[in-house]
């Protein structure tokens, strides 16, 4: 990989921000556009499920609608995640046979949190991957990924917790199964976010910078800026699906 | 008659199977959760060609039509049990 497209940190919507994705991975497996890391937020904050979830299990739709939060079913597997405009989101795409990622599910997820992992120690933080995909600091996640591999592309995205609003977490479910007990205390043992950990404000442009770097080292490639994807004309209809109650609560 | 099957597995994904069935066979399945399947649509072929199977074919049915699938935080010999405690 001599080369990683970069699209530095930009605020969107819930469907906006997952068509843009899908655009990028889908340039990206057609052989339009080199590897490709995207660096985004979510503005208004959102709630986004897995591809195979069930929202209404996940969600608490009264609260969402209160609270103005959007909702979005990613094309990626894996849990509920609340989105608000404090964390920062990546997107890493890249053909799905390119050599320097392994074709191994678990490894890839390895290979790809790997310059995360490096980005936060740099920060300061003693940031370790978990497997399957999550990234922790002394046992409590900071970063969540999520996979999808289609259109001859692997797409990875993920949050990376640099602050987080507590107070919208009742938008999701915490089940008793997954959690203790119910409410915002048990879930707070078990996430935390970079600011808290060094006790200062980290802006998404601070961290940003950090993460580019260590993408280019990882991969040993150069860094191409662009805002960009390769396939911008797709967007529009994208984010119609991803707006669509039929895409939305298909499970 | 309709039953759910819901389970927490290591690595902490949670999967949650739905059986619609007559006694006889499946009429209609449906496997939910946090979980990771590669190719996505995996799970999809495997719901519709889980449809009509009689309840003693699950299993035959089940391993044929997870061929090329790659599930990750569940197995397929857990979607199997989890079918089968649908239908006890």
């Amino acid at each position: 990989m001599d080369k990683i497209r970069v699209i530095r940190f930009e605020y969107g919507d819930a469907f906006f921000n997952m068509a843009l994705d899908e655009a990028i991975m889908r340039a990206v497996g057609g052989g339009m556009s080199p590897p490709t890391l995207r660096i985004y937020g979510w503005d208004p904050p959102a709630v986004s499920v897995g591809y195979f979830q069930e929202l209404k299990e996940e969600i608490d739709l009264e609260f969402c609608h209160d609270r103005k939060i959007q909702m979005v079913r990613r094309l990626s597997g894996g849990g509920a995640v609340l989105h608000t405009p404090k964390e920062l989101t990546y997107s890493f795409s890249v053909r799905v046979d390119d050599p320097l990622v392994p074709q191994d599910v678990q490894g890839s997820y390895m290979k790809i949190c790997a310059p995360i992992v490096s980005a936060l120690r740099k920060l300061g933080v003693e940031a370790n991957f978990r497997p399957i995909n999550d990234i922790e600091v002394a046992r409590r996640k900071v970063s969540g990924s999520a996979q999808t591999r289609r259109f001859g592309a692997v797409l990875q995205h993920g949050t990376i917790l640099l602050g987080m609003d507590y107070s919208l977490l009742p938008a999701l479910k915490t089940r008793p199964e997954k959690l203790a007990e119910k409410g915002v205390r048990d879930v707070r043992d078990r996430i935390t976010t970079i600011g808290e950990l060094l006790r200062r404000e980290v802006k998404q442009s601070e961290f940003e910078d950090l993460l580019i770097r260590s993408f280019a080292a990882h991969f040993q490639a150069s860094v191409e800026e662009t805002k960009l994807c390769g396939m911008e004309e797709l967007i529009p209809a994208l984010e119609e699906r991803y707006k669509s109650a039929e895409w939305t609560f298909r499970r | 008659m309709e039953r759910s099957v819901a389970r927490k597995f290591r690595d902490g994904k949670m999967v949650k199977v739905w059986v619609k069935s007559d006694g006889g066979s499946i009429k209609e399945i449906r496997i939910t959760g946090d979980f990771f399947a590669h190719p996505e649509e995996g799970i999809e072929l495997i719901e519709r060609e889980l449809r009509d199977v009689k309840i003693v074919e699950v299993r035959r049915a089940l391993e044929s039509a997870s061929g090329g699938i790659t599930l990750i935080g569940v197995s397929i010999e857990d979607l199997i049990d989890m079918i089968e405690e649908c239908l006890e």
